[in-house]
């Protein structure tokens, strides 16, 4: 049986991580999180191929959009989430690659739609 | 009690039950809205730990205050409130010192399902007869917009009386974050409100039922909340005969051609000192002969006062008081608003049979008042007491000792069936007292004045004074006859 795709959290603050953790695992993903920089690097380089990555922006600085291209590179889909909208977010974000940018706080089932969305291309 | 009001759940709060017809409808949900400190809280009290007591199982839904506080509160009342459960879904105090709340998720994605789930778990262990929700406002944080709010109000609250539930929730309305949503959905409304007037309820809704509708005075103290509510005259029951009663002093019968009538209302008036509280005695001194028992109200004059004076004057009223036939109370006007003075009016004279109400003055009334409507109130309380067959006695006192004629200075004579008047008359140089009948309803009466003097034999009244001219100008004097 195939196990369920791997979702790639990448979140500084806890208490978020640990909510969306288990909004993934309640929809029937597994997760893999990163709350730093270092950790995201070390994610990257891992072998468990990656479905999906969640990338809330809050607290990382331009270091991220970098790893974001590194995402791209490697072919995983990726969603943004941004604190708040912000036409400058927005373009910098799909020009690294993003499939798209959500903002705070998510709803929880469009969410669900667009990880669908997203694994089935 | 008859067989509706059995079916009817008590509140437990003094004079609500009356206001809501009997008390409230088995299995609805009712809600209870006002500002800050005016006694939702309270009340939901007297409800859950009423329920306890009539071997009901109550549930507390605290979404505000943690049990520990609202235990602690309850006892300092006065309430007992062993055996009733609490479900605490206020916030603790962790919550502040967690440096790290999320808002990934609105707090609606977050916090509604458990809050959800611990509600339905407690109900399903419980099973309530009782829930009060405190307050139902929380839960609107829990929802994304105010139709999904609605939706789980509705929801929330079907659950529960579904489960043969009664519930009462409270509600903060203010102008920020109206609550007219949550009235339209209550099957019934109780306002409690702390204005200049003093603290009030009033019920707005009541599905499936009458009640008594208006501002009802209530008090909030250490023994919890009681509600005051305003007299309605009863349906013409009239098991008494409307006979005329005598004074007891016969120029004053012959004066009024009999007496005043049972079940009138009569209004004694006139300056101060010219014995118009003495008057109102000494027909209920003659009354008390006939084995019939009175209530006086003295809003002015001490209790012993009276009793000492009225001694002087031939009027026995201390023995009176002893016998049990006359209670003399003295009210301070500012302790009462009218609603609580007219309740225990009521409560009086139906526990002892009272036939004569009289109320020295209404000027002390009307302090009670504080800028309510007075004449509405008098003659709420006289028409109740009419209804049942109290004769009632108002005293009143005008300001001018002469000058022009006035009945009245409220415009309380249109209350009156019978007005009598007393005032000063100078014959020869000599200030007299002289009284007179203005109106009588029922019937005839003499239309001259006679003197009157109060002696320590008693009142005494002479023959018609004629040949009085210019009375109602202000300076009434005696014509003197020709030899």
């Amino acid at each position: 049986m195939q196990a369920p795709p791997l979702i790639l959290t990448v979140e500084r603050n806890l208490r978020n991580l640990e909510l969306l953790n288990k909004f993934l695992t309640d929809n029937g993903f597994r997760t893999v999180s990163a709350a730093n920089m270092e950790e995201l690097d070390q994610r990257l380089l891992g072998s468990d191929p990656i479905a999906l990555a969640l990338v809330d922006l809050a607290g990382f600085d331009k270091g991220i959009w970098e790893r974001c291209d590194r995402l791209r590179q490697s072919g995983i889909p990726f969603l943004v989430i941004s604190p708040q909208p912000s036409p400058g977010t927005q373009r910098t974000g799909l020009a690294h690659g993003a499939s798209g940018i959500l903002v705070k706080p998510l709803v929880v089932k469009e969410l669900v739609g667009m990880i669908q969305n997203l694994m089935r291309t | 009690m008859n067989g509706i009001a059995n079916s009817r759940l008590s509140t437990g709060v003094q004079g609500l039950d009356e206001v809501l017809s009997g008390g409230l409808i088995r299995g609805r949900a009712y809600l209870v809205r006002g500002g800050p400190g005016c006694g939702k809280t309270t009340l939901g009290m007297h409800f859950l730990t009423t329920g306890i007591k009539a071997g009901e199982s109550g549930l507390y839904i605290s979404l505000g205050e943690p049990e520990g506080k609202l235990r602690q509160n309850a006892a300092a009342s006065g309430f007992n409130l062993e055996g009733v459960k609490f479900l605490d879904l206020s916030p603790p105090a962790e919550f502040f010192a967690e440096a790290e709340s999320y808002d990934i998720f609105s707090p609606a994605e977050v916090e509604l399902e458990p809050t959800t789930k611990r509600i339905v778990e407690a109900v399903e262990s419980l099973k309530p007869t009782r829930v009060f929700i405190d307050s139902m406002t929380q839960i609107r944080y829990l929802s994304t917009d105010a139709f999904q709010f609605r939706k789980q109000a509705l929801s929330f609250l079907r659950f529960l009386t579904d489960r043969n539930a009664t519930v009462l929730f409270t509600a903060e309305g203010s102008s920020e974050i109206p609550d007219d949503d949550l009235q339209f959905l209550a099957d019934g409304i109780i306002h409690v409100e702390f204005n200049q007037q003093g603290r009030t309820l009033a019920v707005t809704k009541f599905r499936g039922s009458g009640f008594r509708s208006g501002e009802h005075s209530m008090r909030l103290g250490d023994g919890g909340m009681t509600v005051f509510p305003h007299l309605v005259p009863e349906k013409i029951q009239r098991d008494f005969v409307s006979e005329p009663m005598s004074f007891g002093v016969p120029e004053i019968d012959e004066l009024t051609h009999g007496g005043l009538e049972r079940g009138t209302t009569s209004l004694i008036t006139g300056p101060t000192g010219t014995g118009k509280t003495t008057l109102g005695l000494q027909f209920i001194k003659e009354a008390a002969g006939r084995g019939e028992h009175s209530a006086v109200y003295t809003f002015e004059e001490g209790v012993d006062t009276l009793l000492n004076r009225c001694g002087d004057i031939n009027i026995p009223v201390r023995a009176m008081v002893e016998q049990g036939t006359l209670s003399v109370v003295q009210i301070e006007p500012l302790r009462y608003t009218p609603d609580e003075f007219a309740r225990m009016v009521r409560n009086d004279v139906e526990a002892k049979r009272r036939r004569i109400v009289m109320i020295d003055s209404i000027t002390g009334y009307g302090l009670c008042m504080q800028g309510r409507d007075f004449v509405t109130h008098v003659h709420g309380l006289a028409a109740y007491l009419r209804s049942v067959g109290v004769t009632v006695v108002l005293i009143n006192e005008i300001d001018n000792i002469t000058g022009d004629f006035r009945a009245s200075n409220d415009q309380v004579s249109y209350l009156a069936d019978n007005i009598i008047f007393l005032r000063y008359v100078e014959i020869n140089g000599e200030l007299r007292k002289a009284v007179g009948v203005l109106k009588k309803r029922a019937g005839s009466f003499e239309k001259a004045l006679r003197e009157i003097d109060i002696t320590r034999y008693g009142i005494k009244v002479g023959k018609p004074l004629t040949g009085l001219r210019g009375i109602l100008s202000g300076s009434p004097e005696l014509m003197e006859r020709p030899a």
